[in-house]
């Protein structure tokens, strides 16, 4: 049952069984991207890129009610990632070997970048003395870009196909395949500063770098296919300087059970706690310094696919779709890919969930 | 310090034997594994509680504690971190970690490696109860285990054997009656068969027997072999199955391909990096056709030889394209005709006149089958098959008449003035004009 003018509550409980708010006009392929604005934009703006080649932008109200804003296709090519500028003013979207750059005033592309394979990762950085575009891509590098130029300022190697990357200035991550993660120094200029292999024994499938309580950078996550999340401290203060725990994991009787990849985490931009979503089509809050699960969804009949924390860390978003994780035989055109949204300040508070 | 001292080593869980790091662990994954309420997942603290708890609030009995090793599932006795472990069990304890640590060969540490040896659930291996006795006492003289050995009847009575028959069913135990026997080396058995699995074999015919599925060489993610088999055999399986060293077997919802979801989905999109697969197949098939053509061509000279036959169908095995089903029939159309002019040139008395047609006809019925290969492009193999076996067939048969023309020629060198040239020859134009027709009409 929709509703055009936008407050949706889902009658059947089989798609939203957390009855979360749920976003309309969805993408028609599974959601590759899903970013909030920034805190320099005062409305909350959502972006949602798609395999369906289009990247669209919702406009969030306080009372949970999304109005679709702007949508732009990308010729013929899945998205694959999306970012906004520090400014919110403009969306790159990352499609097959290029990255667009999206002006949403005047609703102009044009194209900033290109790799010689698809890129899957672009984040944009505010630094201190420069402002630039991070590119991951699987043709093994990682490249910046100054967006007036065709040329990258600087193209740095990965030891393999990039598969994720988080950027908090001055701090970015990357994690690749072969199990690899690289970490970069961002100030006065990228440099690698650490390459650290085997954190976890799977495929990594999803990273995002975490603050202390003064809100510095001071490590990132990762998380695998074989549900588990190392949480590593670069700069460790005890000689301990990892945390792990397992996740997204369904028991099927006392002796097996079925393993979920982590598609998406964030950490939560005030309290510095954890989400994780997984392909078992759950969501899962983590006190992650006090190895403390705060809250864990109910099962999707999908899986979730990203999730977004926007800027004051009010309002959750994941989107539900097809991950591909059982293969093509398994991808079924008639579930739509859904889009919520979540209340979340309080249940991500450690204190008080 | 000549004196050894007993240090106090990492905390461990009395009931499934894992070690920690911390106490404070130990009890948050004693309340999460074994005091665990499977009812309504309640958290307890201790034993006796959990089986107070259930009694009270479920009206049910708990016998066991759960996750446990059978010989440590007693839930009378109370057991909080490392408080409350009978004396006997922590030397016990002790003993196997320094005894286990001078023969760890393994990659793992060795704490872990002893940890490994006796299992809350043993894994879904299975290995026939026959062959438990002679790696059962091998096992166990070695870890010491044997004192263990009396306590367990009396724990197993009762209840049976806590965990085996969930697992032992599927794979129905083929020797009941020494199941019946081996109840109480059963569960021990179990041990020494992930012991066995878990460190190099020291019975590597029996651990052979025991892992029917070898481990996988296309995922070296995966940490154990399993029954249940992820090897990429024929069709890609569709996740990877992991038994961890606590016994569970997990299976990770994820293609078993070293590549990422996204790349897997991209496959299947025209993007620019996918185009290679197209020019390998197309060559392939135009190696196939030069094999058999020399195999057609040796069908033509070598009529007699078995040998011929044989390398045929190898040959035509190997191959698998269409072209080589045209070429074939091609072939085998001018072999008819060769064979038929041979065998109209000499066709003389009724007997010769039906092993000309019964030639023909399967030459006919070749050809005609060759035709129908061409133009059914999709369904190689199987009418290859036939073809073969045709082939095979009409070359006994025009062995056959080569043979009987032989004799005859010698026969009717005798009689060959009698005959009139005239009548030979319309019967050999009435043959053709017959043949002709039935391939038109194809």
């Amino acid at each position: 049952m929709y509703n055009i003018s936008g407050q949706l509550r889902l009658k059947t409980k089989s798609t939203n069984p957390m009855n979360d708010f749920e976003v309309v006009a969805p993408p028609d392929d599974a959601v590759s991207a899903l970013k909030f604005s920034p805190a320099a934009v005062q409305q909350n703006y959502l972006i949602a890129g798609s395999w369906d080649s289009s990247v669209r932008c919702w406009e969030v109200e306080q009372t949970g009610k999304t109005l679709p804003r702007a949508i732009k296709t990308v010729g013929g090519c899945p998205v694959l990632d999306a970012c906004w500028s520090d400014d919110g003013t403009k969306v790159f979207i990352a499609a097959e070997n290029q990255v667009k750059i999206w002006d949403l005033l005047s609703d102009q592309t044009m194209q900033v970048a290109a790799h010689q394979a698809p890129v899957k990762t672009c984040h944009w950085i505010k630094g201190s003395k420069y402002a630039c575009l991070m590119t991951g891509s699987w043709d093994k590098t990682i490249k910046f870009w100054d967006t007036r130029s065709s040329n990258p300022m600087l193209s740095l190697n990965l030891p393999e196909r990039c598969y994720c990357a988080d950027v908090d200035y001055p701090i970015a991550v990357v994690g690749t395949a072969g199990k690899n993660v690289v970490v970069y120094s961002l100030e006065n200029t990228p440099t690698e500063f650490k390459r650290q292999e085997g954190l976890l024994k799977y495929q990594h499938r999803a990273i995002a770098v975490c603050r202390d309580k003064k809100q510095n950078p001071t490590g990132y996550a990762v998380g695998s296919i074989e549900g588990r999340v190392v949480l590593k401290y670069l700069n460790p203060l005890n000689p301990k300087d990892r945390l792990t725990f397992k996740c997204h994991r369904s028991a099927v009787s006392a002796a097996s059970q079925d393993v979920y990849a982590i598609n998406d985490m964030a950490f939560h931009p005030i309290h510095g706690t954890l989400v994780t979503v997984g392909s078992d089509g759950t969501f899962c809050f983590w006190d992650a310094d006090a190895c403390k699960r705060l809250k864990c969804s109910e099962k999707m009949n999908q899986s979730i696919t990203k999730c977004s924390l926007n800027a004051n860390g009010h309002i959750f978003a994941y989107a539900l779709g097809y991950d591909w994780s059982k293969g093509y035989e398994y991808f079924s055109p008639t579930k739509k890919p859904q889009i919520f949204l979540r209340r979340c300040y309080e249940e991500l508070n450690p204190r008080t969930a | 310090m000549g004196r050894k001292k007993k240090k106090a080593s990492k905390p461990w869980c009395w009931y499934c034997n894992r070690e920690f790091d911390d106490e404070k662990i130990l009890v948050q994954h004693q309340k999460a594994k074994h005091f665990k309420c499977h009812i309504c997942h309640k958290k307890l603290y201790t034993g006796p509680g959990l089986s107070i708890h259930c009694m009270q609030v479920h009206k049910e009995t708990v016998d066991k504690v759960p996750n446990s090793l059978p010989n440590r599932s007693n839930i009378e006795i109370e057991i909080f971190g490392m408080d409350g472990i009978p004396a006997e069990d922590l030397r016990e304890h002790e003993r196997q970690k320094n005894g286990g640590k001078s023969d760890s060969d393994d990659e793992e540490p060795a704490a872990k490696k002893k940890v490994e040896i006796p299992l809350t659930a043993p894994p879904p291996m299975m290995m026939p109860p026959n062959m438990m006795p002679p790696h059962m006492m091998g096992q166990y003289a070695q870890y010491g285990m044997m004192p263990h050995m009396a306590p367990m009847p009396p724990f197993l009575g009762p209840g049976g054997i806590p965990m085996m028959p969930t697992h032992m069913m599927p794979p129905r135990p083929l020797f009941p009656a020494a199941m019946a026997a081996a109840t109480t080396s059963a569960a021990a058995a179990a041990h020494a068969v992930a012991a066995v699995a878990q460190q190099k074999p020291t019975f590597p015919a029996y651990s052979n027997a025991t892992i029917s599925a070898p481990p996988t060489t296309n995922n070296p993610n995966i940490t154990a072999p399993t029954t249940s088999s992820a090897s990429a055999s024929g069709e890609a399986p569709k996740s990877q199955v992991v038994t961890s060293t606590s016994g569970v077997t997990s299976k990770i919802m994820h293609p078993p391909e070293d590549l990422s979801l996204e790349e897997l989905k991209a496959r299947r999109l025209p993007l620019k990096i996918n185009s290679n697969n197209l020019a390998a197949s197309s060559s392939n098939r135009s190696n196939n056709s030069t094999p058999n053509t020399s195999a057609v061509t040796a069908y033509s000279t070598g009529l007699t030889s078995a040998t011929s036959t044989s390398s045929i169908t190898t040959n035509a095995a190997n191959a698998a394209a269409t072209a080589a089903a045209i070429s074939k029939a091609q072939e085998v159309a001018t072999m008819a005709a060769v064979v038929q002019a041979q065998a109209q040139a000499q066709a003389q008395a009724h007997a010769q006149a039906q092993v000309q047609a019964q030639v023909q006809a399967q030459v006919q019925a070749q050809v005609a089958q060759a035709q129908a290969h061409a133009v059914a492009v999709q369904q190689q193999q199987q009418h290859q098959q036939q073809q073969q076996q045709q082939q095979q067939k009409q070359f006994e048969d025009l062995n056959r008449v080569v043979m009987l023309q032989r004799i005859q020629q010698a026969q009717a060198a005798a009689a060959a003035v009698s005959r009139p040239g005239a009548t030979a020859a319309a019967a050999a134009v009435g043959m053709v004009k017959h043949l002709s027709q039935n391939t038109a009409s194809m």
